[in-house]
């Protein structure tokens, strides 16, 4: 089958049942429901209909009425959408595969009835049909974060049901713990690790919290509003996950070791030499000292001096102890 | 000039006739407004491009194509024997080909359409979500949207628009985008080798690219059975095994150019994936410090600091019986070890064996003569 001839029938297979319902719809709305833009829907339409002067098939059941912004159609053939395909059923198996695995085991049963609930809604592919491999044989997906499922599941409920947590955190630097109350805006996954972005109400302030590091947390009664201004993507940069606060530099070389994953990740080009230099926005001084130590000798804090000199001391405890 | 005559026959002979999509359409309508299976002199009847065809051995194929493509789209057309003596007829099911009724048991059981909509459909099913189990699958399509691949982010929008026709799974995959954000690869692969690689897997066929392995820093080409895609922590890989190795490797897509698939003989398999292949055990995540096919060492880690990076680090070795501020992790390259472990800064140092406390006292050293210098 034609990729072309096969998506336009996917789309036509959405457009008809929604708009043969007897009412006029927005061209733009309808564009934008099933992903396309309106001339598109426009050309469809005339796909459907051009018969030149060929016996019309099914068409000379169907009527379509276009005015300078609405559409609507009658027909009594494809008012249902059709069952799902299935790519369409793996793409969401996959999804909820995934989310399974961060899933407390009371919560996998929800997961595991949406999957069988999902599975009949399968188009029925009749014996003689090859059958496609089952998705998780050729496709597995899994963010490889670290951190305790049930934290995550009560941080969750917390985000949707827009309730304030007690959560018991270690930052990063810290020995030991304290417990704040935050009223979780949103989870960031990036690089390994879950996120929590919150206001932190002892702070009054914009955080964030590494899943890893919450070794408590309490869902509460109170409830609190997300402010209009607020957007996760004010907090993701570049794929990093970053605090509001305005950050300083740290400036990093990192030798031509190592510098060639860095540079990939960071979508730069390397130094003559192989090398590179890269500046970060720098937040926390522990974090710094972290990221060059994990590379030995192949990263060299250049800017601020303090972290360098931080870093410093703390090869010198290393060495001496 | 033509003659008033001829330019009507000039005008009929040169338009096109019914697209691919209308003959599709045409046998659609055709099979499904019969409740019984209709043979092929039937159906060629009511299909007018069928008609068109100019005899029964170009009308054959035609068919057979447009029938082996709508079920490799997923339309269930089902060939049976009917009839006195039995011949091929062909029948497409309402029941098997239209989407269930679906309603969310919370709402006592009315879909969002009206039961007018329904009376077309009474052989059709219905299908009950629970709100957690459709809130569930909207972060899904969510999820699945946000990693990258555009050909799943497409196959998930179009599973949410059909449940959409019944449920308001819409709006609530409009709040999981809201709620939570995936990182995902920054320069991801193109849609065509997603595309290809997609084919590939179904097909059992071969691949070939160019690959920039980053450990060696070399560009070679590659011909690879690809067993399955990945996406792990950030990116997309491909689980592939070279021509004439066992060993299955992970290629990362955004690493890969010049993507070619063998197109010889597509119906045929040029590889069988083994039958003892996990793609979700190839792909357990691991720490870079598990990787390769080095003996297992077991390395004592005292955690001198409980920092937050410390103490979440240290979960992912296992308990010291005796000694609670101690772990053992599992190491198969210890160079690696050393260098994340010296990421701790200290808060976490390697106690045992004493091979692994040198490697990271000379790497610490190493480090700070580099600082001393530039001082």
């Amino acid at each position: 089958m034609t990729q072309d001839a096969a998506q336009q029938l996917r789309r036509l297979l959405h457009l008809i049942p929604m708009l043969a319902d007897g009412e006029a719809h927005s061209l733009h709305e309808v564009a934008e429901l099933t992903g396309e833009d309106a001339d598109d829907v426009l050309k469809d339409m005339r796909s459907l209909s051009l018969r030149y002067g060929d016996p019309g098939g099914f068409v000379p059941d169907l009527e379509i009425y276009l005015e300078a912004t609405q559409v609507s159609m009658r027909t009594s053939h494809f008012t249902r959408p059709m069952r799902l395909t299935a790519p369409e059923l793996c793409a969401l198996q996959l999804g909820l595969a995934m989310l399974r695995q961060e899933q407390v085991p009371e919560e996998q049963d929800t997961a595991d009835a949406a999957r069988q609930r999902l599975s009949a809604a399968l188009a029925k592919l009749p014996a003689e049909a090859p059958m496609a491999a089952p998705a998780d044989r050729v496709r597995h997906l899994d963010f490889a974060a670290s951190g305790d499922r049930s934290q995550l599941a009560a941080l969750r409920r917390g985000v949707r049901e827009r309730r304030k947590l007690r959560v018991t955190y270690r930052r990063a630097d810290a020995v030991e713990s304290t417990t704040r109350v935050i009223c979780p805006y949103g989870l960031v996954a990036s690089r390994g690790a879950w996120y929590v972005v919150a206001h932190c109400d002892d702070r009054n302030a914009i955080r964030i919290f590494r899943l890893d590091r919450v070794e408590q947390s309490e869902l509460l009664d109170a409830r609190f509003e997300v402010p209009a201004s607020f957007s996760l993507d004010d907090i993701v940069h570049d794929g990093k996950v970053i605090d509001v606060d305005e950050p300083t530099t740290l400036r990093v070389r990192y030798s031509p070791r190592v510098a060639r994953w860095i540079a990939e990740r960071e979508h730069m080009a390397l130094d003559a030499d192989g090398s590179l230099t890269l500046d970060h926005p720098l937040a926390d001084t522990a974090w710094a000292v972290r990221h060059v130590l994990q590379y030995g000798a192949d990263a060299e804090v250049l800017e601020p001096e303090r972290t360098r000199r931080e870093v410093e001391r703390r090869l010198r405890d290393i060495v001496a102890s | 000039m033509a003659r008033a005559g001829n330019r009507k026959t000039i005008r009929t002979a040169s338009a096109p006739g019914p697209s691919k999509l209308q003959r599709w359409l045409d046998v659609l309508a055709a099979l499904l407004s019969h409740r019984y299976p209709i043979t092929l002199d039937r159906l060629r009847r009511e299909v007018p491009a069928y008609q068109r065809t100019g005899n029964e051995a170009t009308f054959n194929r035609m068919f057979e194509r447009d029938k082996d493509e709508m079920r490799a789209f997923g339309i269930p057309i089902e060939t049976v024997q009917s009839g006195d003596p039995p011949e091929a007829a062909y029948q497409l099911r309402a029941a098997d080909f239209y989407l269930p009724f679906m309603e969310l048991s919370a709402v006592g059981g009315s879909a969002r359409r009206s039961a007018a909509r329904r009376a077309p459909f009474t052989s059709l099913q219905t299908l009950t979500f629970s709100p957690d189990e459709l809130s569930l699958i909207a972060q899904a399509a969510a999820r699945v949207r946000a990693l990258g691949d555009p050909l799943l982010a497409a196959d998930a929008d179009s599973a949410l628009r059909k449940l959409a026709f019944d449920l308001p799974v819409d709006a609530l995959a409009r709040d999981a985008e809201r709620d939570e954000r995936v990182v995902a690869d920054q320069s991801p692969a193109s849609r065509a080798i997603f595309a290809l690689l997609g084919q590939a897997l179904l097909a059992h066929k071969r691949v070939s690219f160019t690959y920039h392995a980053m450990g060696a820093d070399s560009v070679r080409e590659r011909e690879v059975e690809p067993y399955g895609l990945v996406f792990l922590g950030s990116h997309w890989y491909v689980a592939a095994a070279e021509r004439g190795d066992d060993v299955v490797r992970n290629f990362r897509l955004n690493r890969m150019s010049n993507v070619a698939m063998n197109h010889a003989k597509m119906r045929t398999p040029d590889f069988v994936v083994p039958d003892d292949f996990r793609l979700a055990e190839h792909a357990r995540s691991r720490q870079a410090w598990e990787l390769g096919d080095q003996e297992v060492e077991e390395i004592l880690v005292e955690v001198r600091a409980p920092t937050g990076a410390a103490t979440a680090a240290a979960q992912l070795g296992e308990p010291v019986a005796g000694h609670p501020e101690r772990r053992c992790f599992r190491v198969r390259r210890a160079d690696t070890f050393a260098r994340w472990l010296l990421g701790f800064a200290g808060d976490l140092v390697p106690v045992a064996p004493p091979d692994i406390v040198r490697k990271y006292r000379e790497l610490a050293l190493e480090t700070l003569r580099q600082y001393e210098e530039g001082a």
